[in-house]
């Protein structure tokens, strides 16, 4: 095994990856960039190598650094987590070529599957389908047209070298195409250097669902299971779930589609932990989407209901070691729900909100697991992602999953910044969610049908809130101007005296 | 000691008298009430209440204080009606009201000019900020009297981008 590890990332998932090296007694290197020389990764870390300044381009994503930090540190492995460069081809090779292992999939597999033309083509011939689509990249507008016409309206476009939603337009009528081929082509150069774009027809009220897949470097691959990730707002997902409930209407579901992604995977020369991505339709026939060749966001619920350490695993199998067990060992126990908390304003059109936490309360008991990147006092940096933490719960069902949720969401208290903690509260009380019935469009749904009523009266609440906001102003502590007047000691004093 | 507060929208009295670990309480026109209160941690209260129990936390804010109790935030602002105020008066609609950014980004696109007549809510400029586009609209129906920003200008948190009225 590694006798040292470099993390190539920040925020919750260097966290994550750092809490299974320490179990495993393997000293970690954190890497930072100069808005992240306090967070809580390089605190936990055993050592920890400056990259640069804050913006990605000159730290995270700065390869060459990376393994400059690997090399002075000793490290003999690199976890990529998720994002920065965790699927970049080039940069699993010259790790290779570094002699330091990249723990994930082989280079020549990440470019496989890097492609969404080129994968859609391998799946194909994997015997897998696919959503009827464009078999290459689109070169003119008229090409365009026809394909449109052809698959019928609405289409997605989607950037070759996309993820996470940017670079994706949806497009209803022949007159919009033009304009949303430009902008999709401008985005995605914008954020991938890369303006390809290709086109899908857009199944009707699809279900996200994606099998977690784990194989060796001796031909040895299983399969652990899907997670319904259909919870999603501008294609991104918020909340995911395993098992799917699509998988108690139709318990052979799993297993087709799991033999599936095993399928692909192998194709592609893969090995390692990754997930492939399904479109699900309303009559349960799935549709290859892509391959994500790196440990997904979401994987503490496959780990929960598996009891499977994915990322333990990952080393093990980046060390040479067999896949430990089979497919036959693998089992689902229960239920496990995972919410994504953001530093975002969910009343504002859940713009984003960095700044100083002022004050966490993180929730705790049965069947809680929080994978948070954040502490008290910590500012949250605007130069990256505003994933704060993610909460995930696990009970022997789905009912008792939301209702844990609920609760844990209800202990749960950031400070000081917005967050969508909020929202999470509302969602779980929605009719067509509680019902399991999910589909990639119910937050918009959930929005379009959801009342804005105001909060019901509540006077004792009200009450105690006036109290409370009474004795902390007469405490003298509260040094925000009440008024245009400066603040007067004299006044702080007088109110302490009067309140006593 | 009688304060004037402002929970949320409405403004309304509160009297109040510590004594000891407790408090006797008139809040808006009510019965005399006793309730316990600690501070259990720096800004935040235990208090008991007919018999139920809550948890009070203060959020300090530019001008007033969050207040987040039973799962609902309120804006509370506290005074002394013996000092003179002007800030108290329940925010009207009236005059000029300006928009501004909550936090640091970079104008996209500007949806309206000077002279327009926009309603309430319309979207008026389009900030983007950690790579997300957030559309700052209209506080008031009204004209619009000055737009200070243009496309591609960097702003600050709390910058006026423009005016209504």
């Amino acid at each position: 095994m590694f006798r040292k590890v470099l993390i190539a990332n920040r925020g919750e998932i260097a966290v994550r990856v750092i809490r299974a090296l320490r179990e495993m007694g393997i000293p970690a290197v954190a890497v930072y960039s100069d808005a992240d020389r306090a967070a809580l990764h390089v605190r936990m870390a055993a050592e920890a190598v400056r990259l640069g300044p804050p913006p990605s381009a000159e730290s995270y994503l700065r390869g060459d650094r990376i393994l400059e930090a690997a090399r002075i540190s000793g490290a003999e492995a690199i976890h990529p987590g998720y994002g920065f460069l965790s699927e970049n081809a080039e940069f699993a090779a010259a790790c290779e070529a570094a002699g330091i292992a990249f723990v994930g999939p082989p280079a020549a597999a990440i470019r496989n599957m890097g492609s969404k033309t080129r994968a859609r083509r391998l799946a194909i011939e994997a015997g897998v389908p696919v959503v009827p689509g464009a078999e290459h990249a689109l070169r003119t507008i008229e090409e365009a047209r026809s394909l449109a016409a052809a698959f019928g309206y609405p289409v997605l476009l989607k950037a070759s070298a996309g993820g996470g939603g940017k670079g994706m337009r949806r497009v209803d009528r022949q007159e919009d195409l033009e304009a949303g081929l430009r902008e999709a082509a401008s985005e995605a150069e914008r954020s991938f250097a890369d303006p390809e774009i290709y086109m899908e027809k857009l199944l009707a009220r699809p279900r996200h669902v994606e099998i977690q897949i784990a194989g060796d470097r001796y031909g040895n691959m299983v399969h652990l299971g899907e997670r319904e990730c259909s919870i999603q707002r501008r294609h991104q997902k918020v909340m995911e779930e395993c098992p799917s409930p699509l998988v108690s209407a139709d318990p052979d579901l799993r297993r087709r589609m799991g033999e599936a992604a095993v399928r692909i995977a192998r194709h592609a020369g893969y090995a390692n932990a990754g997930t492939v991505e399904f479109l699900v339709d309303e009559d349960l026939q799935f549709y290859f989407l892509e391959m994500n060749t790196r440990l997904q966001v979401e994987h503490p619920i496959t780990e929960l209901v598996t009891g499977v350490d994915l990322v333990k695993l990952q080393f093990e199998l980046a060390a040479g070691r067999r896949l430990p067990f089979r497919q036959q060992d693998i089992t689902w126990r229960g239920a496990a729900l995972e919410c994504r908390i953001y530093a975002e304003d969910p009343d504002n059109n859940f713009f984003p909100s960095p700044g100083l936490i002022t004050r966490l309360e993180r929730p705790a008991g049965p069947g809680v697991r929080l994978d948070s990147g954040v502490y008290q006092g910590w500012t949250v940096p605007l130069d990256y992602d505003p994933l704060l933490a993610k909460l995930a719960v696990h009970a022997v069902n789905r009912e008792e999953a939301v209702a844990r949720m609920v609760r844990a969401l209800d202990e749960y208290y950031v400070g000081g910044i917005k967050t969508n903690l909020s929202f999470f509260r509302q969602i779980l009380e929605d009719r067509e969610f509680r019902c399991g019935r999910l589909h990639t469009g119910l937050i918009d749904e959930f929005f379009a049908r959801r009342e804005r009523t105001p909060p019901p009266p509540a006077p004792e609440l009200e009450a105690v809130a006036a109290l409370a906001a009474a004795v902390y102003t007469g405490s003298g502590r509260n040094h925000q101007p009440l008024s245009s007047a400066p603040p007067s000691r004299w006044r702080a004093a007088g109110r302490t005296e009067m309140l006593r | 000691m009688k304060l004037t507060v402002q929970v949320d929208e409405r403004v309304t009295r509160l009297d109040v008298v510590r004594q000891g670990g407790g408090c006797r309480f008139r809040f808006d026109g009510g019965a005399e009430q006793d309730a316990t209160l600690e501070e259990v941690e720096p800004g935040v209260y235990s208090i008991l209440l007919n018999g139920r129990s809550y948890e009070a936390k203060i959020e300090p804010g530019a001008d007033r204080l969050f207040v987040a109790v039973g799962g609902r935030r309120f804006a509370v602002q506290v005074r002394d009606p013996r000092a003179w105020d002007p800030g108290l008066k329940s925010r009207c609609s009236e005059g000029r009201e300006s928009i501004s950014t909550p936090m640091p980004g970079k104008v996209v696109r500007v949806l309206v000019s000077e002279g327009d007549s926009v309603q309430a809510g319309q979207g008026i400029i389009v900030v983007e900020a950690m790579k997300m586009q957030n559309e700052m609209k209209a506080p008031k129906a009204g004209r619009v009297v000055s737009v200070d920003v243009r496309p591609g200008d960097t702003v600050a948190a709390g910058q006026v981008l423009a005016s209504v009225e």
